[in-house]
C-alpha cells in the first residue's frame, strides 16, 4: 500500500494554476522529495495533502485516507513542518510541545515522558525552559521536527526544512532526518529547492516546476536522463585525438584543445585512462571530470538552472523573515 | 475537550508571561479614571448634579463604566489578535491538528475572557476605594455580566481577525471602533442626555447594556430593567461565539 496516492491533483487561484494535474505516489517507509524552484507549487500541493486547501480538481489519500472527504483521519495521521515558523514565541519549547501533544490527546507522564524524549533527540533539553522568541532559526526549526513528532505520526511532512539556515544546522537536520526514517519507520515528504538536499536525503525524487512534475525517479535515475559523466583531459606536445577504448562511449575536442570523454562512471574512468596515456607514452597535463548534478538535470529538462528567476530572491527574502523571527 | 482546556492554558498562560502588556492594561482605565473621574468630579460636585448621574456622585456613576470599559478593551483586542497567531503561523498549527476546531476557538475565547475578566475585576477592587456608594453585594453579578461582556467582544474580535488578511486594519478597527463604542455605551455621560441621534446609536450598542446592568448591581439604578441587560447580554454572547466557531470552523489558510 502507498503512504500518499495522488492523481490529476490540481489548485486553481483565479487564473493562476498552482499545481496542474499532478500524479504521483510515495511508498510507506520512503523519503520522496518534491523539488522545484520557488513558486513551483511546491507548498500548495503539501496544503492541499494536509487538508489545509482544498483542491481545485483531482483526489489525494494520505496514509489510506481522502484529504477532502476524511480530513480529521489525515490530520491524525500526519505531522507538519510548515515552512514558515509556527511557534508560539510567547511560550517555551516544552510548553510549545506540551499544547501540541495536548491537542493531539496525549497526557500526564506518557506526554511528559515523550516530550523530554523528543528535545534530547533534536539537543534542545537544555532549552526547554526557555521562551521561544529567544531561539535561533536553527533551533526553532529543531523544535518544530520535534513537536511534529510528538503524536507518533505515519507521515512527515517537511516544507523545505533547511530553508535559510547555516550549513550547519543543515547537517544537522538532514542527520535527524535521516535517523526518522531508519529509527521511526517513517513515511517522510519534503520539499526543497535545494538540489544537494534532494540528492542526499531522498529515495525518490519528483521535479516539479510551474506546478508539473516533469521528471521523476531516484536521484540516478534522473542523473540518467542527461547520460554519462564527463572528462576532461588535455595532453602535452599537442595530441589532440580522439581516445578510443571500450570504457569511452564518447569522445569530442573541444575548441580549446581538450579532449572530452563520456564514460560510465568517471572515478573508475580515470585510472584507466592514466594506464593508457602510460601504455601510449601520451603526457597528461590536465584532468578534470563532471559527474551530472540534479542542477544539470533541471537545466536539462527546462532550459534554465532552478535557482534563477525570482527564485532567488524569494530565497533572500525568506532568509530575512527568518531572521525576523528570531 | 482538551482542546478547549489546552487554548484556554495557552491564553492564560500567555497572558501571565507578558508583564509589560498586564502592566499597560490597567495604565488606561486609570488614566481615565483619575484625570477624567476625579476631575470631573469636583465639577460635578453640586446637587443637581446628583439627580443626573441617578443620584449618586460623578466617581460612583463612572466607576461600572470603567470596569465594563477595561473588560472591553482587553476581550476585544485579545479577541483580534487572532491575527498575530495568523501572522506567526501558530494557526496553522491549530487548523491542521485532529481536534474540533470548534472546541479549539472557545477555548481560547474563554482563556481570553478569564484573563480580560481579571483585569476587569483589579478595577473594580480599585473603584471600591475611590467611589463611595458601590455595592460589595453586587460584585458576583458585575462579573457575570464581565464575563458576558469578554465573550462577546472575544468572538467577535476572533471573528473580525480571520476575515482580516493584513494588520493595518488592526488600527483602523481600534480607532473607528473602540472609542466610539465608548462614548455611546453611557459609561461616561447618561444616556438620556445625549441627542437623539446619538441615544438610537447607544440603544443598539452593546456596551450600553454591560455599563447599565454593572449599574444596576453596583448603584442600584439602571436605565432599562435588570433582565433586559441580562438577556441583552446573554443573547449576544451566545450568537457572537457561535459566529465564531462557525467561521473558525470553515477557516482555511487561503
Amino acid at each position: 500500500m502507498y503512504a500518499i496516492e495522488v492523481e490529476n491533483l490540481t489548485k486553481r487561484f483565479g487564473d493562476l494554476i498552482a499545481v496542474d494535474h499532478v500524479n504521483f505516489t510515495v511508498k510507506k517507509g520512503e523519503i520522496f522529495a518534491f523539488l522545484g524552484p520557488n513558486g513551483a507549487g511546491k507548498t500548495t500541493t503539501i496544503n492541499m495533502l494536509t487538508t489545509l486547501l482544498k483542491p481545485t480538481e483531482g483526489r489525494a489519500t494520505v496514509a489510506g485516507y481522502d484529504v477532502v472527504k476524511e480530513p480529521s483521519e489525515v490530520r491524525k495521521k500526519i505531522g507538519i513542518v510548515f515552512q514558515d515558523p509556527s511557534l508560539d514565541r510567547e511560550l517555551t519549547a516544552y510548553e510549545n510541545m506540551y499544547i501540541h501533544g495536548k491537542i493531539y490527546g496525549y497526557n500526564g507522564i506518557k506526554l511528559k515522558e515523550r516530550i523530554n524524549d523528543l528535545l534530547k533527540f533534536v539537543e534542545l533539553e537544555r532549552f526547554k525552559d526557555k521562551v521561544v522568541k529567544t531561539f535561533s532559526g536553527g533551533m526553532a526549526r529543531r523544535l518544530e521536527i520535534a513537536r511534529a513528532l510528538i503524536h507518533e505520526p505515519e507521515i512527515l511532512f517537511l516544507d523545505e526544512p533547511t530553508i535559510g539556515l547555516d550549513p550547519h544546522t543543515r547537517a544537522h537536520i538532514w542527520e535527524y532526518i535521516k535517523r526518522m526514517k531508519k529509527e521511526r519507520d517513517m513515511t517522510i515528504f519534503l520539499t526543497t529547492h535545494y538540489m544537494d538536499e534532494a540528492d542526499q536525503l531522498a529515495d525518490r525524487i519528483a521535479i516539479i516546476d510551474h506546478g508539473k512534475i516533469i521528471a521523476e525517479g531516484t536521484a540516478d535515475e534522473l542523473k540518467r536522463l542527461i547520460g554519462n559523466d564527463v572528462v576532461y583531459l588535455k595532453f602535452t606536445n599537442g595530441m589532440i585525438e580522439c581516445i578510443k577504448a571500450e570504457f569511452i562511449k564518447d569522445c569530442k575536442i573541444l575548441p580549446d584543445g581538450r579532449i572530452e570523454l563520456g564514460v560510465e562512471n568517471a572515478s573508475e574512468a580515470i585510472p584507466k585512462i592514466f594506464e593508457l596515456s602510460i601504455q601510449k607514452s601520451w603526457k597528461i597535463l590536465e584532468v578534470s571530470y563532471h559527474k551530472p548534478t540534479l542542477n544539470d538535470v533541471f537545466l536539462y529538462l527546462t532550459g534554465r538552472e532552478i535557482r534563477e528567476e525570482n527564485g532567488e530572491s524569494f530565497a533572500i527574502l525568506k532568509t530575512v523573515a527568518r531572521r525576523r523571527f528570531r | 475537550m482538551n482542546a478547549f482546556i489546552t487554548l484556554a492554558y495557552r491564553q492564560l498562560k500567555r497572558f501571565t508571561r507578558a508583564r509589560s502588556r498586564v502592566i499597560g492594561s490597567f495604565v488606561n482605565p486609570i488614566i481615565w479614571l483619575i484625570f477624567f473621574g476625579l476631575g470631573w468630579s469636583e465639577v460635578f460636585n453640586f446637587p443637581m448634579a446628583r439627580q443626573i448621574f441617578g443620584g449618586v456622585d460623578y466617581l460612583s456613576f463612572l466607576a461600572p463604566g470603567i470596569v465594563a470599559m477595561t473588560i472591553f478593551n482587553s476581550s476585544f483586542i485579545s479577541g483580534i489578535s487572532v491575527i498575530w497567531d495568523k501572522q506567526f503561523g501558530f494557526l496553522k498549527e491549530i487548523l491542521v491538528a485532529p481536534a474540533s476546531r470548534k472546541a479549539a476557538i472557545v477555548g481560547r475565547i474563554v482563556g481570553d475572557s478569564l484573563t480580560s475578566l481579571f483585569q476587569g475585576t483589579v478595577i473594580l477592587l480599585l473603584m471600591f476605594m475611590i467611589a463611595d456608594s458601590l455595592k460589595v453585594s453586587g460584585i458576583p453579578f458585575v462579573l457575570l455580566i464581565g464575563f458576558m461582556l469578554a465573550v462577546a467582544f472575544a468572538s467577535f474580535g476572533v471573528s473580525l481577525a480571520l476575515r482580516m488578511t493584513s494588520m493595518e486594519g488592526f488600527q483602523m478597527i481600534m480607532s473607528f471602533l473602540m472609542l466610539p463604542l465608548l462614548f455611546l455605551s453611557g459609561a461616561f455621560y447618561p444616556i438620556d442626555t445625549m441627542p437623539n441621534w446619538m441615544q438610537v446609536l447607544a440603544h443598539i450598542n452593546p456596551l450600553t447594556y454591560a455599563v447599565d446592568g454593572s449599574r444596576y448591581f453596583l448603584l442600584g439604578t439602571s436605565k432599562f430593567p435588570i433582565t433586559t441587560d441580562l438577556s441583552v447580554l446573554a443573547l449576544l454572547s451566545i450568537a457572537l461565539l457561535g459566529i465564531a466557531m462557525y467561521s473558525f470552523e470553515r477557516a482555511t489558510i487561503e
